[in-house]
């Protein structure tokens, strides 16, 4: 794995900027389009999220300053990019966000692309109750099994702001699939 | 012993952590269903990826009319055009001051012609200076010198005392 930043430096660099971002690229694809496609559910819309990301991170990438991981800053993009597309779908379709979830997750029933029975389909269902953060939080930990330090630097929320979060959306999950 | 505080200590740092370590203490809920959510990805999407990406920001050029740069120009000729406007409303408020070279003489004649002067001819003569008076300023009839030499020579029994110099 190359050292963070001297890929940061190539892909600050004109002349090597093409052979580093095509790097980028092939290293965190796969991990950013599950992080997107965990949020907007569908993949054709996951495709779109992901190039948008990929796209933004491209024109922005002279201003990362080494703040935080690459990893992250990418992370948190996707994750803007995903919550936008969903926040812009529901103002297309003048219905709310609890809504339009509502909708992803019964479109999810007769996805192509969605194979999961019926006890995942439930456990999506759970998921598309609970609150942005702590969908976000549950997704990264439990399907991501990322470290909270990690999460925190993506969401910029306390490490204890988190477990508190997760803690509250497993036992929301757990209370949604008990009643159905 | 003291009667305010306790005598018993606490570790460093050890209430900060508490929360923290009390919320990873918890039993961790067991795996409700298998990691796999059920998701599926058409067949070599991954593999195609970063072809269609490429594509995309080759192409990806917005085309940015700026229309900042029109604004200034706009706003530097709306305020030319109120700065000539106001200078132009400014002269035609103006009253022009008028002055007797702007009355024509003839207007001046007929105004005394038409008025009653409430001057005498002893008044008239202490405003006007004497000195730059013609005798033709007076008399509308010209008469020519000789006319006059003539007349004087005919009429006067001793034209030699009129003492007449001739500027000849």
């Amino acid at each position: 794995m190359i050292e963070e930043a001297l890929l940061v430096k190539q892909l600050q660099t004109e002349a090597t900027q093409k052979r580093a971002f095509e790097l980028l690229v092939n290293t965190y694809k796969e991990k950013l389009y599950w992080h997107i496609r965990r949020i907007v559910l569908d993949h054709d819309d996951t495709d779109d999220v992901l190039q948008n990301t990929f796209i933004k991170v491209f024109k922005n990438i002279n201003s990362f300053k080494g703040e935080s991981k690459l990893y992250s800053w990418m992370y948190r993009i996707a994750t803007n990019e995903a919550i936008s597309f969903l926040n812009s779908k529901s103002k297309k379709l003048n219905i709310g966000n609890s809504e339009i979830q509502e909708k992803m997750i019964a479109n999810l029933e007769s996805d192509v692309y969605f194979e999961g029975d019926y006890i995942q389909l439930a456990l999506q269902k759970a998921i598309a109750t609970l609150p942005e953060k702590q969908k976000l939080v549950f997704n990264m930990k439990y399907y991501q099994e990322m470290k909270y330090e990690e999460i925190s630097d993506i969401l910029e929320t306390s490490v204890g702001a988190l477990k508190a979060s997760y803690h509250l959306a497993t036992k929301k999950i757990e209370a949604f699939l008990k009643e159905d | 012993m003291k009667k305010t505080g306790n005598s018993f200590k606490v570790p460093e740092g050890y209430f900060d952590n508490f929360t923290s370590k009390l919320l990873d203490n918890l039993p961790e809920d067991a795996a409700i269903t298998p990691r796999n959510e059920g998701f599926k990805v058409p067949d070599s999407y991954f593999e195609n990826f970063n072809k269609k990406l490429e594509g995309k920001l080759e192409t990806k050029e917005p085309k940015v009319i700026a229309l900042k740069s029109y604004k200034k120009y706009y706003y530097a000729a709306a305020s030319i055009a109120a700065a000539i406007t106001i200078a132009i409303g400014l002269n035609l408020n103006k009253t022009p001051e008028l002055s007797f070279d702007d009355l024509a003489d003839v207007d001046i004649e007929n105004y005394f012609d038409s008025n009653e002067s409430s001057l005498s001819s002893y008044d008239i003569a202490e405003i006007i200076p004497v000195d730059e008076l013609e005798i033709y300023d007076v008399i509308d009839n010209h008469l020519s010198d000789e006319n006059v030499m003539d007349y004087l020579e005919n009429n006067i029994d001793d034209f030699d005392e009129l003492n007449i110099e001739s500027n000849e």
